[in-house]
């Protein structure tokens, strides 16, 4: 997984470079001549530019589609099963269809399935670890479930927030759970 | 005579829009200052904050662009003052009924009313004020529906079906009829809002059956597919409109040659037309009971849709510029400025919009940075650059740019860094729509306090803008002019 540092850096290199680059363009016309005949060759340079940014994109897409969360293991059997379910406003974690109220535990290293359902609005099913860093989420929707698999590496403890405005609450609508 | 009242309408339109916007950005520095913990509002009047300050903005930059298409167009074909100001009166209602229905019902389900929260049986506001939020909707869709598609059928009186299109382009060959760069664009985009609308449409009667009859129950996923179809869509034909007045209008305030349509700018805005429609898949990635066919398609099409739109212009401009010696007013430089802030708002949107990454940057301050990057540094320039020529246009005075440095300086360093305490905010998984960040957040406050006062400063550039336009926009209305 690309983490977020790595992803506003890109995002940084990329942003200073487009206003480098149209505050040199900037430059060069204040600095022209009357009769300057501005870019030269432009429709070869046209082809390559496009040429180039549409190759990036296709390299981009060849190399995310792939590490979609969909397909993350799709074709292992989860060792464990946990059933989310989400209400104005809070979570409750359980391993049966039931509700529960014990504390949750989750063995690390193993491939876990959320079942996430909504009791009544969309809610967001956010995991963030101890650092409070989003490692990986799946929305509460009412009338459906979704399936997140994930594999939790780090012990410790992990805390969920709800990702889905849901109303007055939303910002204090939280829940937590162990793995060790 | 015609052309005098279109004249009057666009000058009441630019006022409205900033009165309405500057009341809209006090909103937003509100709502930083209350995460920053300097202010203390009711989590509710927090969220009420939120959704009137979302659905004004959108509405009036939406608004924003198709005021400029209008009062352009009539460059080409025939135009009526009528159309806008039918949707002008309409749209100053639906204002009023929206910030009552927010601020005196305490509605809040936030600018995307995702169903079922607006029916919430515990819901926290009024019934009459999900009535009102919902018809005040129904009256800016009235409004802007009939105006577009007014426009529409007065483009299509001059131009066939081929030629708003520009297919005549497409096979290389000069063809003898031209189609302008802004009728190509503006006819792309108001295709595109004509067609959310609709879905507006389908999705309020939705609600009000729900609402109204008895037994009626609704899908959530198809709900928040109709939503996204809608507001995704709506956010972004708006900037094409902003767009359409920068090809019209940049080259001919630079002194230049205007732009023309050739094989490659027709390639991509058809291919942008299309993309669009389906690039708001990507707000249902983390649904994953989605088909999994529709998530592909929703990278794909945000990737291929914002390319040839965004390279064509880029590029249209870049050259348009360098080693040219092109005229500079404030307008231009607004325009300049505003294409630069589009292309890094889409840097984030292209990120956030592929599906590897969504997973930890869904519903984090990301999002509203991107969207705020290339409208309030993008789409809001595009369109502020047009108010200016327009003003200038409607007074008869000289638009320089020199003196306009401290103003701009304001707007840049303000604008960027209210938006970069966004994408620091989403860096640090900081979650969107928070009245208040519980204390593992840690980052959350202090970044919004440092994003309130950008915002000031922001505030400060935009009100100096203001008062110029205003000042030579009530000149259209003196009798002398
Ligand atoms: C400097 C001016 C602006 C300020 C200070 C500002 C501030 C804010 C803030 C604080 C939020 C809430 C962020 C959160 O989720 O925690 C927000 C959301 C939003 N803003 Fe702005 N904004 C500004 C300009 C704009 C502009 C120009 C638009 C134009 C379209 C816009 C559209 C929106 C929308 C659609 C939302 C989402 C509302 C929702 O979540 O329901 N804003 N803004
Ligand atoms: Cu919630």
């Amino acid at each position: 997984m690309t983490d977020h540092k790595t992803l506003l850096w890109i995002f940084l290199i990329a942003a200073v470079l487009i206003a480098v680059i149209f505050i040199a363009v900037y430059r060069s016309s204040l600095q022209a001549a009357e009769d300057s005949p501005g870019l030269e060759n432009p429709k070869r340079k046209r082809f390559f530019f496009f040429a180039l940014l549409f190759a990036l994109l296709v390299i981009l897409l060849a190399v995310t589609l792939p590490k979609s969360p969909y397909y993350m293991h799709a074709d292992e059997t989860p060792a464990e099963v946990v059933y989310v379910r989400a209400e104005q406003y809070s979570f409750n974690l359980s391993r049966t269809e039931e509700l529960s109220y014990d504390d949750m535990e989750l063995p690390a290293g193993k491939v876990i399935e959320f079942r996430v359902r909504s009791k009544d609005v969309n809610h967001g099913f956010g995991v963030y670890n101890d650092k409070y860093e989003l490692v990986t989420q799946t929305q509460a929707m009412p009338g459906y479930v979704n399936r997140l698999r994930w594999v939790f590496d780090e012990p410790g403890t992990y805390h969920i927030l709800c990702l889905e405005y849901c109303g007055m609450s939303h910002h204090i609508m939280s829940s937590s759970f162990t793995v060790n | 005579m015609e052309n005098r009242s279109l004249k009057k309408v666009t000058s009441v339109w630019i006022i409205t829009i900033l009165v309405l916007f500057l009341a809209s950005i006090t909103l937003g520095i509100i709502m930083r200052f209350n995460q920053g913990t300097q202010l203390h509002l009711k989590p509710n009047t927090f969220y009420a904050t939120l959704t009137t300050h979302g659905v004004t903005m959108i509405g009036i930059w939406a608004a924003a662009g198709l005021v400029a298409i209008n009062y352009l167009l009539s460059r080409y074909v025939k135009t009526s003052a009528g159309l806008s100001i039918f949707a002008l009166v309409f749209t100053v209602i639906g204002v009023v009924m929206l910030w009552m229905s927010t601020f005196a019902g305490n509605f809040h389900a936030a600018w995307t009313f995702l169903y079922p929260l607006p029916l919430a049986p515990y819901a926290a506001w009024k019934a009459w004020a999900t009535n009102l939020f919902l018809w005040s909707l129904v009256v800016f869709g009235v409004g802007w529906l009939v105006w577009s598609v007014g426009m529409m059928a007065q483009i299509l009186r001059n131009y066939s079906i081929t030629e708003i299109f520009a297919w005549q382009h497409l096979t290389g060959k000069e063809p003898e009829k031209k189609t302008p760069p802004f009728i190509l664009i503006s006819s792309v985009s108001l295709i595109g809002i004509i067609l959310c609308l609709l879905a507006a449409v389908v999705l309020l009667v939705f609600f009000f059956m729900e609402m109204y009859t008895t037994g009626v129950k609704n899908d959530a996923l198809l709900m928040k597919n109709l939503t996204y179809f809608f507001g995704h869509t709506l956010a972004n034909e708006a900037l094409y409109l902003g767009l359409a007045a920068v090809y019209e209008l940049m080259p001919e305030v630079g002194g230049r040659k205007k732009f023309g349509t050739t094989w490659y700018v027709a390639l991509g805005w058809n291919c942008t037309m299309v993309f669009v429609l389906t690039a708001f898949f990507h707000h249902m990635y983390m649904d994953f009971v989605q088909p999994g066919g529709f998530q592909i398609v929703g990278q794909l099409a945000s990737y291929f849709a914002s390319l040839p739109a965004a390279a064509v212009t880029a590029f249209s401009v870049a050259t348009l510029v360098y080693r040219n010696r092109i005229k500079w007013s404030f307008t231009n430089l607004l325009f300049f400025i505003g294409i630069i802030g589009w292309l890094i708002g889409g840097v984030g949107a292209v990120i956030d919009s592929t599906i590897s990454n969504n997973i930890i940057l869904h519903n984090t301050l990301w999002v509203p940075a991107h969207f705020h990057t290339y409208n309030a540094m993008g789409n809001v320039l595009l369109c502020l650059g047009f108010f200016w020529w327009a003003a200038h246009d409607f007074s008869g005075t000289r638009d320089t740019f020199r003196s306009h440095w401290p103003t701009l300086t304001l707007l840049l360093i303000g604008g960027f860094g209210f938006v970069l305490m966004f994408y620091l905010g989403g860096a640090s998984s900081v979650p969107r729509r928070y009245a208040v960040y519980p204390e593992g957040i840690a980052n959350g406050a202090p970044l919004a306090t440092a994003a309130a006062w950008f915002a000031v400063v922001y505030l400060v550039g935009m009100l100096m803008v203001f008062l110029t336009i205003i000042r030579r926009c009530t000149k259209a209305f003196s009798p002398a002019s």
